[in-house]
């Protein structure tokens, strides 16, 4: 299908491919979700982490490629039809992933991921796009090296020549018996190396600078869905040495991770004077708080999970209307924004209720993952760690709702705003809504389905 | 044999460290590919003869002639011929460099295993060092991507090490030599100046 946008050079033609690969990919997570821990394709296994994420996925496809369609409007069919095609090549990537039992085939899709991602950047095609796309790609690269010389160290574990795939499944059987040494190397090698797809310190900077410049739909997706790409290869290895005397050590590795992310996100939030990069360093912050909940353990893998899922809906809302706010404002930087609750009331409404949903503030359901986050710190006697992260989040709270509130209710800094904004339909803010109104449902009522595959997800994990 | 050749390896990391004309970098990265061809040819026995010339293959087209053709063609159009005056001093970075050498005997060792051949870890990790020290200490964007070779040629030795028993693992490595490849072919194609050290339009 992405092949066939480019080949077709016709606009039409491309929502038409565009919009049938997303209902596509939908019947594939229904599917998936009806033959959970089924193995297709010898190196794809349906398994609850991944079937999970990949109902994230397909939940921000269809508002993710409305939004495309609207950003992408007034490019020529050339860009057009590169942007679509990279934007089904990313998500097939993605996908793949997901769904990969082996940790050399999960790489793959991994590194493809990149390739994909860096066309969607340089899409404006401006020299701030250009040096984002470029760091972009140097950063994942490295880092991208640095995790496959984690899947050698783990590949130097088993050392049989019938690993050739390293599949989750037999590598779990002989981690019991490895070198710990090996073990912790590997491990560190991989978070080292996936955190330029998670965003987690200390390989960060990479998708800051992607934000900055990506179209905002992109954003929404490379904030939400491919970090939980980097989450779950993260997670994948995390799983496999649970069982071994390492555990201790990756969990002091996660928390220092974690804590070290919230810093940064503090620090640069309280300076930041471009929206989409205050997004960024918000993404940061809950990636740092997933971190520390699977450094936790206990309830904290629980937590976890549904903070990545609430996360992905909450900030794909936001990154969503930033799109919105750039056409009616024409400006990301926060001193030229204002009187957004004047010139578009229901834009305003969603940066409000997205800024209490991401920032935890109940009734959001991230306060409810927040909180067993803190409750597992208490119980672990991590003091240290509890009151950081508390004085961390108190910074990073005061400095996105000022922000906020200034964008909705203040005159910009500088100038006077634009002189005829864009008026725009409040229906096209229908889907952020929606996903915010599941968030906040979330606090309250958790469906059974979606708790039962946590729980099968993290089923394997020590209590 | 192949141990004269993986220390011939280890001379070219330690002269990295001392070198600061770019082209110096380039004939080192082409010896480097040259001497990982040699050892793939005397370290891959095991492996069936077609997977092993296509092994030696791209070693050979790409990491001994197509990247350093790629980089000469980088420094001809910039015209930048020596390291960036503000990168760290090439005695300090020779310094380092043996620190890093040393840090690689110690945890190679710690690493000791029946599977993997000792020398080849310490040589790795040598080079995964000194491409990050690269990466890290260097200005320019031509050193970066030099740096990120020497530490693509760290993962092959890894690979190299593990061959003989799971030749799938050098076969993904490959795939990182043609993302490599893309990377650099992005380079020409986006137009980005190499000899820049100003990517400081993104910033807070």
């Amino acid at each position: 299908m992405s092949i066939s946008v480019i080949i077709l050079r016709n606009k039409t033609l491309t929502k038409f491919i565009t919009g049938s690969f997303a209902l596509l990919h939908i019947l594939f997570t229904v599917y998936c979700w009806l033959n959970l821990n089924r193995t297709e394709l010898t190196y794809f296994t349906f398994n609850s982490p991944g079937v999970l994420l990949l109902s994230v996925l397909s939940l921000l496809l269809i508002p993710t490629v409305y939004h495309g369609f609207i950003y992408a409007s007034g490019d020529d069919t050339r860009k057009f039809n590169t942007y679509h095609s990279a934007l089904i090549a990313l998500i097939t990537f993605m996908t793949g992933a997901y769904l990969a039992n082996g940790m050399t085939v999960l790489w793959i899709f991994v590194e493809a991921t990149t390739l994909a991602v860096a066309v969607l950047i340089y899409h404006d095609r401006t020299e701030s796009a250009l040096e984002a796309t470029w760091k972009y790609v140097f950063v994942c690269s490295t880092g991208i090296a640095l995790a496959y010389l984690g899947i050698l160290f783990l590949g130097f574990i088993y050392g049989r020549e019938d690993a050739a795939t390293l599949s989750f499944a037999s590598l779990s059987n002989i981690i019991s018996q490895a070198n710990p040494l090996y073990l912790k190397v590997a491990f560190v090698f991989v978070v080292i190396g996936f955190s330029t797809k998670m965003g987690l310190f200390p390989m960060h900077t990479v998708t800051i600078d992607a934000h900055s410049v990506a179209p905002p739909p992109i954003s929404a997706l490379i904030s939400t869905t491919l970090m939980n790409v980097g989450f779950l290869a993260i997670f994948r290895v995390y799983v496999l040495f649970s069982s071994s005397s390492v555990l201790p050590f990756m969990n002091s590795v996660l928390i220092l991770s974690g804590v070290l992310s919230l810093l940064i996100a503090a620090g640069y939030m309280l300076k930041a004077k471009h929206l989409k990069r205050m997004l960024a360093y918000s993404s940061l912050e809950n990636m740092g708080l997933v971190a520390i909940a699977i450094g936790v353990g206990g309830a904290g893998y629980y937590a976890a999970f549904l903070l990545l899922v609430l996360h992905s809906l909450s900030k794909s809302s936001l990154f969503y209307q930033m799109g919105q706010l750039s056409r009616v404002l024409h400006t990301f930087q926060l001193d030229d924004c204002g009187k957004y609750m004047k010139l578009y009331p229901a834009g305003a409404l969603v940066l409000i209720t997205g800024m209490v949903c991401i920032l935890a503030i109940p009734p959001s359901g991230l306060f409810i993952t927040e909180f067993m986050i803190f409750k597992g710190l208490v119980f672990n006697g991590q003091w240290f760690v509890l009151i950081s992260a508390i004085v961390l989040l108190c910074f990073i709270v005061y400095a996105m709702s000022t922000r906020i509130m200034h964008i909705v209710f203040s005159g910009p800094r500088k100038g006077s705003g634009p002189e005829i904004p864009d008026r725009l339909n409040p229906v096209e803010t229908l889907s952020q809504f929606v996903f915010l109104g599941i968030v906040v449902v979330m606090c309250f009522y958790q469906p059974p389905f979606l708790v039962d595959l946590i729980n099968q997800s993290i089923a394997i994990l020590p209590v | 044999m192949v141990n004269y050749l993986i220390v011939l390896f280890a001379v070219t990391l330690v002269y990295f460290a001392s070198a600061e004309r770019l082209v110096i970098y380039v004939k080192l990265i082409g010896l480097q590919g040259l001497l990982l061809c040699g050892i793939a040819l005397f370290e891959l026995k095991e492996v069936n003869t077609a997977n092993l010339v296509f092994i030696m293959a791209e070693t050979l087209v790409f990491k001994a002639f197509l990247m350093p053709y790629l980089l000469t063609g980088i420094i001809g159009s910039s015209g930048v011929m020596k390291v960036h005056r503000q990168a760290m001093p090439g005695f300090y970075l020779l310094l380092f460099s043996i620190l890093a050498l040393l840090s690689s005997v110690i945890l190679a060792n710690a690493l000791e295993n029946p599977f993997v051949n000792t020398i080849y870890m310490v040589i790795a990790l040598y080079s995964l060092f000194t491409g990050l020290l690269l990466i890290v200490t260097h200005r320019l964007i031509i050193s970066h991507l030099i740096g990120f070779l020497i530490l693509e040629n760290a993962v092959f030795i890894f690979s190299l090490a593990m061959g003989s028993k799971m030749p799938m693992l050098i076969n993904v490595g490959i795939l990182l030599d043609i993302f490599v490849g893309v990377l650099i072919l992005g380079f020409f194609g986006l137009r980005l100046r190499p000899n820049t050290n100003e990517l400081t339009r993104l910033k807070d």
